[in-house]
């Protein structure tokens, strides 16, 4: 007996919601082979999961560790569905972002709370990973013609690199053509202001509402 | 006047109810390092070496005394001393660069049993030791602080961070083996400190956080392991710091639990909300290390002042000093702190 599109869809965001890897699997295969339209699955089912998600970590009910393992049921049911985009569907043009830890500091949870929850919103996300080299923000950029820089630390120590970063972005010319939005523990908006990046996000849900804004998406 | 308090005594009155002038100032080193590039290039040093050679270390620790910017020794200063010892490989930075962990040894909690064997004669262990061994050695009435890593950022700095969150409720069981090996480790290196002279024993654990586990995993994790640290310290009648970083609203009722007598916050905490919830507890903090980088002398000044009005029982920056915190900021703190005193003296 085939399961209905809705029934689908629900059990994928639910199962994302309460973390539940191999519901999510499941439902996605089951999805796939009933042939229900595949972004529609995407976005209904395993997206929807990571806002609902993403609300309750802006309302404190879920914290970092539960975020990390919604996005991991997420990404799960991604990868099961993905493949199956139509080639234009693939082809989309993206919003795209570079991100990483600058020079210095190895703590990344921010940073790759960031990275999903702007996944989740539709970006394509490069990381650089953490303890970045600053040059290779601005290489990256050039690479792929970010939209969006996103640079995070968590240490007072390592804030200064950030600075370093938008003088080599202007440096190589191509500051005008990107956004760059900071964030960490010891940053501020008053930081964020006197290094000239375009905004600063205290927390992962609202840099995705920063970046939209910034790149005129909302 | 018989009256006038050592430092030493000063911060040891402060926790222990007994009368004192005015509220010590300290920062503790560990995570919460003290020693900024301004210092280091008056002893014309690189800081890379000083976390090798305990002579070096030694003399770092004593300069900030003696360039009055607090009132204690602390070694040592950065925080990858003990998952170095486990395996995770460590580069040292430079004068404005802390050490930091740039690889990790497991790749899962389950696998803590192919963890190294520590050997605390050895690495950058004796390092610290010997250089506490030094501070002691000098006689003085300045209280020497020893410091760990606690057992989260430990054990997460072992392995990837993301996944060891994740195991903390996928492999729980495992997560928690893997944390005692990790505690008894952190123990001992705090029993072997104060053998070599500490007085005081901090412990800073700035990746277990509330905000990070939730009140839940840090209940379950971060609250039992750091206690059984200060159990362990206390029954050597040595009284225990604890640092908790970020925002405190959802977890007051665990951190209550946690058994140190000194808690210090992060700026973003608000000082009178913790002290307010945290009754028993002396509370130290929390001049921002924002301001103490990119601020003015005058802002430091309001910052302490308010640290002072609202009874801080012991006053110290919010979090490690940023590397390039020019010495004139520092020195601001432990002023202000005095001068606070005098101010109050002449009024009555």
């Amino acid at each position: 007996m085939t399961i209905s599109k809705n029934e689908l869809l629900k059990r994928m965001s639910e199962g994302v919601l309460e973390m539940e890897e191999d519901v999510v699997i499941e439902a996605a295969n089951n999805y796939l082979e009933a042939g229900y339209p595949v972004l529609e699955g995407i976005l209904e089912g395993l997206v929807d999961g990571m806002n609902k998600a993403s609300v309750l970590y802006d309302e404190e009910e879920y914290f970092v560790t539960d975020v990390l393992l919604c996005s991991d049921a997420m990404y799960e049911g991604l990868n099961i569905l993905r493949p199956h985009l139509s080639s234009d569907e693939v082809d989309r043009k993206k919003p795209t972002g570079v991100i990483g830890v600058v020079h210095g500091d190895t703590h990344d949870i921010g940073k790759n709370l960031v990275k999903i929850m702007l996944e989740t919103a539709g970006f394509e996300m490069y990381d650089l990973g953490r303890d970045v080299p600053l040059i290779d923000f601005v290489e990256k950029s050039k690479e792929v013609k970010a939209d969006l820089i996103c640079l995070s630390t968590l240490m007072t120590t390592t804030m200064s690199g950030m600075e370093t970063v938008i003088n080599l972005l202007k440096e190589h010319g191509i500051r005008k053509d990107l956004k760059v939005i900071v964030g960490g523990g010891p940053i501020s908006q008053k930081f964020s202001d006197m290094i000239g990046a375009d905004g600063y996000s205290n927390n992962a849900v609202e840099a995705v509402k920063l970046s939209k804004s910034l790149l005129g998406l909302v | 006047m018989g009256n006038i308090l050592t430092e030493k005594k000063r911060l040891f009155n402060s926790l222990s109810n007994k009368k004192v002038d005015r509220p010590p100032c300290i920062c503790p080193g560990g995570m919460m390092n003290m020693v900024t590039k301004d210092l280091i290039d008056q002893l014309g040093v690189e800081f890379s070496e000083a976390h090798h050679n305990p002579n070096l270390m030694a003399d770092l620790a004593e300069l900030v005394y003696k360039e009055k910017c607090f009132e204690n020794y602390g070694v040592p200063f950065c925080m990858t001393i003990e998952s170095e010892a486990f395996g995770a490989k460590v580069k040292f930075g430079n004068n404005s660069i802390e050490p930091h962990v740039t690889q990790y040894n497991i790749d899962s909690v389950a696998d803590y049993k192919s963890l190294p064997k520590v050997d605390y004669a050895k690495k950058r262990f004796a390092v610290v030791l010997k250089a506490i061994e030094i501070l002691k050695g000098k006689e003085t009435d300045i209280p020497i602080i020893g410091n760990i890593t606690g057992p989260i950022s430990t054990a997460s700095s072992i392995m990837e961070p993301v996944d060891f969150y994740k195991e903390l409720r996928k492999k729980n069981k495992l997560a928690h083996e893997y944390l005692e090996v990790v505690t008894d480790s952190l123990i001992e290196f705090a029993l072997l400190q104060i053998k070599a002279g500490a007085d005081v024993i901090a412990i800073s654990d700035p990746s277990g956080t509330g905000e990070i586990l939730g009140p839940k995993f840090f209940d379950e994790f971060a609250v039992k392991y750091i206690n059984k640290i200060i159990d362990a310290v206390q029954s050597e009648g040595v009284p225990v710091i604890v640092h908790i970083c970020g925002q405190m609203k959802n977890v007051y009722g665990k951190v209550k639990k946690l058994r140190s007598e000194v808690l210090s916050f992060d700026s973003i905490v608000n000082i009178k909300e913790a002290i307010n919830n945290l009754p028993n507890h002396y509370i130290m903090g929390n001049i921002s290390t924002y301001a103490l980088e990119f601020g003015e002398k005058e802002k430091i000044q309001e910052l302490t002042k308010h640290c002072l009005k609202q009874e801080v029982d012991i006053v110290s920056p919010a979090c490690g000093l940023g590397m390039n915190s020019p010495l004139e900021n520092i020195q601001t703190i432990l002023q202000t702190v005095k001068g606070g005193v005098k101010n109050a003296a002449s009024e009555n």
